[in-house]
């Protein structure tokens, strides 16, 4: 189903709550007039009432009887008003239904029906005077009037509360259109962003309460996918420069070789020189296939429980000849027991020991250690270093590619990916990777989870 | 020894068949999963290579079906560097996997590897040309000089005496002598057969270890060098 537009929603509902309350209102007034018109009817009912009694009571001329009956025609002469007159003498007795009503002589006023007809009645028993019989007096007001204004009243109301409802729901609709405004605008800025305008945001001061925590929330996530998207970028670029210079060599080398006729040996000589070439290539693919696995979540399958310091011993044994080129010696330092893969970890230490024999001074001792910290065994190789590296630039010295002094590298051994490798092995064992830089010496390592 | 290649790609079947075929191997083609199944099964081989991807059936299910009837030693070749496939091929029954780009010479000495396998007890005492190497005295002599080389010296040289006239690769070198098993970007094996070199080849009149450029180190006595 499709969802429909939130401002039809809202007016919709603000008219249903509209209808609901009318309605409330409009039964609520209608039983406060009824009640009203009632009240009002037997005031009347009473007033008649005193008037008559009055002369019934009062009055003691020998004819009263003919006198009370004309007064009565007068007064009943409209038909909205009637008199009933009961009594033990028949002079006193006036109207049919009187003996029925004279039962309830109580002075209070009841609605009935009497002949056919809804009327307010009151009856009243007057004692004897000396030119009557104790008698009983009874008014009827009729309810017509009354009723009619009733129901005039609930015809009126019903057209009153059903278009009361449609301007209310226009009202709502026109509330919630205007109300909405800074959604459409966010949906709006929100459609401008995209591949080649990526820095652009979601206005957050601009936004009202409600809708601000979403705005932050939705730019964290811009933030976070031009932050990948940037690297996935300059990725391509590093991947694309690296990949060219090897290629041009090869490109460059085989051309000038077929440009003229070649002996046999010069041409074995150009088929090792594009062999070394494209070991490289095959060298460069092959690690960056590695770090793609390690960043697509790849985690070491193969983990058995071992001591870092022995597998550290065992890759420093595999660097004792390079070592001993350098003029370099190592101390090996603490024990942490980890679950690795160590193939991994051998490539991760081999990384950071080759990292360092190129970088320390001849004839220096590096430092390789096993520190547990806290649940984490740090492995970390450090090295005597001339200058000192800012600290900028000791985070960045895990990104791919990154050569901190170009003119030192060694381009043969090393296409700058010795120290991002590092980190992905971390990565797949669940660890981080730390450089520090201190005391004129720079070290560099990885963490890995200990056991227990 | 016999290979079997099943191999869609026709350049790599082709250049396989032509390096193994000049290292002195008669080899056998298949072009897709059904010929290569038939072949595998209905004739003996030293060794097959096997490629993960193949039309009509699949790899491993080429290896599981011929696992029921046979162990010929299979090395897998995988296209993707997963680890779900080395390890859902080496639960099928391969014997070793290579990973796509492979050098040829990683391929070859792994096929020696495992038609090597099983072989009768190796000598204990190798030679190659006047170089003699004890293996049980963990002596090494040339002309009758004893050479003064440390422990991985040894394994280094008694590695390549044990697989004399095979080109090794860094890779199989570090691998082999020490344990090193991952595609190393380093120069120490560069560095150790430049030192090795020094002590058994430098004070003789013929070198014995020779580098083959790009591809790796070969030890064997060569007519007329």
């Amino acid at each position: 189903m499709k969802p429909e537009s939130l401002s039809l929603r809202l007016a919709l509902m603000f008219s249903v709550a509209a209808l609901v309350g009318f309605i409330g209102i409009g039964l609520v007034l209608r039983e406060v007039l009824h009640r009203e018109l009632t009240r009002q009817q037997q005031d009347q009912v009473q007033a008649r009432m005193v008037d008559m009694r009055y002369l019934l009571e009062r009055g003691r001329a020998d004819d009263l009887a003919e006198r009370a009956k004309l007064k009565i025609e007068t007064l009943a002469s409209t038909g909205r008003v009637r008199y009933w007159m009961w009594s033990a003498d028949p002079v006193w007795r006036l109207g049919a239904e009187a003996e029925e009503l004279a039962k309830q002589a109580d002075g209070r006023t009841r609605q009935k029906m009497v002949g056919g007809v809804p009327m307010a009645v009151a009856a009243v028993s007057l004692d004897a005077t000396p030119v009557r019989k104790p008698m009983v007096l009874i008014v009827g007001v009729t309810s017509d009037p009354f009723d009619q204004t009733t129901s005039r009243f609930e015809r009126l109301l019903l057209p009153i509360v059903l278009g009361g409802a449609l301007v209310v729901a226009a009202l709502g609709y026109w509330i919630a259109r205007v109300g909405l405004k800074p959604v459409l605008r966010l949906s709006s800025e929100a459609r401008r962003i995209g591949p080649t305008a990526r820095r652009q945001r979601l206005s957050e001061a601009a936004l009202p309460v409600e809708l601000a925590q979403m705005g932050k929330s939705f730019n964290a996530a811009l933030d976070r996918l031009e932050g990948a998207y940037v690297q996935l970028e300059s990725f391509n670029a590093d991947v694309a420069h690296e990949l060219r210079t090897p290629l041009a060599n090869l490109i460059g080398q085989t051309q000038v070789a077929l440009s003229r006729e070649r002996s046999a040996p010069e041409l074995r000589e150009l088929l090792h020189t594009n062999l070394e070439e494209l070991e490289r290539l095959r060298a460069i693919v092959a690690d960056m296939l590695f770090l793609a696995r390690a960043e697509q979540g790849e985690r070491a399958a193969q983990a058995v429980p071992r001591s870092l310091a022995a597998e550290l011993i065992k890759t420093v044994d595999f660097y004792e000849v390079l070592l001993d080129e350098a003029g370099l010696s190592v101390q090996i330092e603490g024990d942490a027991q980890a679950v690795i893969e160590p193939a991994l970890i051998h490539r991760a230490m081999s990384n950071l020991l080759q990292n360092a024999i190129q970088h320390a001074p001849s004839g220096s001792t590096l430092m390789a250690r096993v520190q547990a910290v806290e649940g984490l065994a740090e492995i970390s190789v450090s090295n005597a270093l001339a200058q000192v590296i800012p600290a900028d630039q000791l985070a960045r010295l895990f990104d791919r590619f990154y050569r901190g002094d170009a003119s030192r590298a060694n381009s043969e051994n090393n296409h700058g990916l010795g120290l991002a490798i590092v980190k992905a092995v971390a990565l797949m064992h669940g660890g981080s990777v730390f450089a520090r830089c201190e005391q004129g010496q720079i070290t560099v390592g990885f963490t890995v989870p200990t056991i227990g | 020894m016999k290979v079997l290649i099943v191999e869609d790609e026709r350049k790599t079947a082709d250049y396989l068949r032509q390096g193994l075929t000049e290292q002195g191997c008669t080899v056998d083609l298949a072009f897709d999963g059904i010929d290569g199944q038939h072949l595998a099964v209905h004739h003996d081989y030293d060794v097959i290579v096997l490629d993960g991807m193949l039309p009509g059936l699949d790899g491993f299910e080429l290896l599981r079906s011929l696992r029921a009837v046979k162990n010929t030693p299979v090395i897998m070749l995988t296209a993707r560097d997963g680890v779900e496939d080395r390890v859902r091929g080496l639960r099928e029954g391969a014997d070793d996997y290579l990973v796509k780009p492979f050098s040829f010479v990683e391929l070859y000495a792994r096929l020696q590897a495992l038609n090597r396998r099983g072989r009768a007890q190796e000598a204990t005492l190798l030679r190659v040309g006047d170089l003699s190497i004890d293996l049980i005295a963990r002596r090494a002599t040339r002309d009758g000089q004893r050479l003064d080389l440390t422990a991985k010296e040894f394994a280094l040289v008694a590695l390549l005496a044990r697989r004399q006239g095979e080109i090794l690769s860094k890779t199989t070198i570090a691998e082999l002598v020490w344990d090193m098993h991952f595609d190393s970007n380093t120069n120490v094996v560069e560095v150790a057969i430049k030192r090795l070199r020094a002590k058994i080849d430098a004070p003789f009149a013929k070198p014995l270890l020779h580098t083959i450029r790009g591809m790796g180190y070969v030890l064997e006595e060569r007519e007329g060098a």
